[in-house]
């Protein structure tokens, strides 16, 4: 099981397109993944659950992931909130 | 046997189709247990209903083209999304297995559990993602309720009879040749309406009892003018809609020939038609009717549709686009105009605000977002380059707030100008008439402005204290008012008075039924929507400018609305 803590350091945050993003990535892989924060521990493979978080720009989440290809998913997932969910700031 | 159920006209035109009811039954589905043996089956459906709307939606994306079709991509991208939730289908399978509920039923109660979670967040935003699920859900559910193969939205030859219909449904609609569409909720003045009407495709709202009254099946006769709907019409009411319909089939011929016409009273006044625009096919359309520019392209629509705010240079090439589109004729573009009634999906606007048509909305919204504002302005300056641009303000309410958009403009013009972008010299700023204060306060107002354009739909909110929205209200919600007809009357002669010109770009511009009254009131530049065009130039093709004011003149002195309606149905003539 691998833990990182990651920023959401896009401006809109995880709202829909974000959060989107972050589901399909993850569904690619086998590996189980929860985001922790604000209290809340969501599926990370799931829509509802991530938009649920409703992570704001700067809010500080934990990343979860726990499987065979862990480490494959999480250097992609960490890389995807460091490039701003490509949406450029 | 005959019924008649009465709903809200919403997009004119009659229709004679077979009902189609899509009931969200989902919502009510209630407690019901199924034989032991009956299991597997129960789960295979189940499972089959969600391959069902799954491929729908594949469908529907694979279909999209047009002006909207990167944002409604998105949305359907979402709702495949939440098709595919761990979340919605863990335990959807124990439940039916386990507990041997139904499919209805076990769907219905994952959709409640998810959809508390969503209502104990106070966000706007995150409650219109509950409506997501909830579209998602009563796909699956309409699923488990037909043979495969066959159609959720409807067929050829069907009247949709529904709870509310989305914007992004109704063009397939047309396209599949449903010929109305009946919603139990919704309104006049909503999104969806406005685009049933550039649709041409007749709409009835709020019929409350449509669901009780309309089986699947019943031949139904839709008017979408007077929202009456007439369940297995009879003998009579077939002839008249066969008459009606070879009269209508004529007019549309008569009016074809209007195109290249002059807009002109019979006394030799021309008036000038500009368009209210919102997607390409609009502007095309509005070009080749001879429209004299774009009266109002509202900007909000391009930050509604996506899911975050546009940046510069997406915002710059939308504007460019209506402006090279008119080809040199004048273009009329909107500032931002949300609200917390109007709410984007990026979270600009205010949220939790407890009255939002009088809260932070319009120019107010703008002005207390500088770096949003800025974009905009910078966007549209850059694209007045391009072609003939006037700026238009909305939610006006004092002078300071012109003022401050004037310092923003030359700002990003000094801007701009360093970094080397064209600007156009002139540019002209206007306001929108459509807060009472605003319209009392012309003179002091007017001052910095080179136009005014009067927005009837919010005027006539704010002036009767009466929530457009509000179905309850929708009858008596209408310009027919005294205090209506005497603030348009002396804003428009302050307008001649000045020489600043006025415009009305509100729903009333485009009802042929008003033309005449606003003709008499003095209105000179009228901004409608291109598929009401035509109509509006025959009429001022018939009429003499002199009987309009003496319509005029007794519609203001007339005590009751009754009154009023007769003589507005009498004709300039009468």
């Amino acid at each position: 099981m691998l833990e990182r803590e990651v920023t959401v350091i896009n401006k809109l945050g995880l709202h829909a397109r974000a959060s989107s993003k972050l589901v399909q990535l993850l569904s690619t892989f086998r590996a189980n993944a929860f985001l922790l924060g604000r209290g809340r521990e969501v599926n990370a493979k799931s829509i509802m659950g991530v938009m649920l978080l409703a992570a704001a720009q700067g809010s500080t989440l934990t990343l979860r992931i726990d499987g065979e290809d862990e480490a494959a998913a999480m250097e992609a997932a960490v890389a995807l909130f460091e490039r701003y969910f490509d949406e450029g700031s | 046997m005959r019924r008649v159920v009465q709903a809200q006209g919403a997009s004119r035109g009659l229709a004679l189709g077979r009902a189609r009811v899509r009931q969200s039954q989902v919502f009510d589905a209630a407690p019901e247990l199924i034989s032991p043996q009956a299991v597997d089956g129960e789960v295979e459906r189940l499972h089959l209903a969600f391959d069902v709307a799954r491929s729908e939606l594949m469908e529907m994306r694979q279909r999209l083209q047009g002006a909207l079709a990167h944002e409604l991509g998105e949305f359907l991208d979402l709702h495949g999304l939440i098709l595919d939730d761990p979340e919605l289908l863990h335990g959807l399978d124990d439940l039916i297995r386990k507990a041997n509920y139904s499919a209805d039923y076990a769907l219905r109660l994952q959709r409640d559990r998810l959809a508390s979670v969503f209502e104990g967040i106070d966000d706007p935003y995150m409650r219109s993602r509950r409506e997501d699920l909830d579209h998602v859900i009563g796909r699956v559910h309409s699923a488990l309720h037909r043979n495969p193969g066959s159609d959720v939205i409807g067929l050829a030859g069907d009247v949709l009879v529904a709870d509310t219909v989305a914007p992004s449904e109704l063009a397939q609609l047309t396209e599949r040749g449903v010929v109305a569409v009946i919603t139990t909720q919704g309104s006049a003045l909503s999104h969806s309406a406005i685009l049933a009407r550039s649709l041409h495709l007749p709409l009835a709202v709020g019929a409350h009892d449509a669901f009780a009254k309309i089986a699947d099946g019943d031949a139904l006769l839709v008017d979408g003018s007077s929202g009456e709907i007439i369940i297995e019409p009879d003998a009579d009411d077939l002839r008249r809609f066969k008459h009606l319909q070879r009269e209508t089939a004529r007019d549309r011929k008569a009016l074809q020939r209007l195109r290249d016409a002059e807009t002109i009273t019979l006394d030799g006044v021309t008036i000038r038609l500009f368009a209210n625009a919102e997607s390409r096919d609009d502007v095309a359309q509005a070009y080749e009717l001879g429209a004299s520019g774009v009266g109002l392209y509202r900007t909000e629509f391009l930050f509604l549709q996506g899911r975050e705010s546009p940046d510069e240079d997406q915002q710059f090439l939308a504007y460019r686009d209506l402006v090279m589109g008119m080809r040199g004729r004048p273009v009329t573009l909107r500032t931002l105009d949300l609200g917390a009634d109007k709410a984007d999906s990026a979270g600009i606007c205010v949220q939790g605000e407890p009255n939002p048509a009088l809260g932070v909305r319009g120019v107010r919204l703008s002005l207390s977002q500088p770096p949003l504002f800025r974009t905009q302005m910078r966007a549209l300056l850059r694209a007045s380059a391009y072609g003939k641009m006037n700026i238009l303000i909305p939610m006006v309410t004092c002078r300071e707030e012109i003022s401050a958009v004037r310092q923003l403009i030359a700002r990003c013009r000094d801007e701009l100008h360093d970094e080397n972008h064209a600007v156009a010299k002139q540019v002209n700023l206007g306001i929108m008439v459509e807060v009472p204060a605003a319209a009392l306060a012309l003179p002091q107002l007017a001052h910095d402005c080179d136009f005014l354009s009067v927005g009837t739909n919010d005027l006539v909110q704010y002036l009767l204290a009466m929530d457009r929205g509000n179905e309850a209200l929708a009858r008596s919600n209408s310009p027919l008012h005294p205090a209506v007809l005497r603030v348009l009357q002396n804003i428009l002669k302050f307008g001649q008075r000045r020489g600043i010109p006025v415009s009305i770009c509100g729903e009333m511009a485009g009802d042929p039924v008003f033309t005449t009254l606003l003709l008499g009131l003095g209105l000179r530049d009228f901004s409608l929507h291109p598929s009401n065009l035509l109509e509006v130039r025959r009429r001022i093709r018939d009429v003499a400018l002199s009987d309009c004011q003496r319509l005029c003149r007794r519609l203001l002195a007339a005590k009751e609305r009754g009154q009023m309606e007769r003589l507005l149905h009498g004709g300039a003539g009468g």
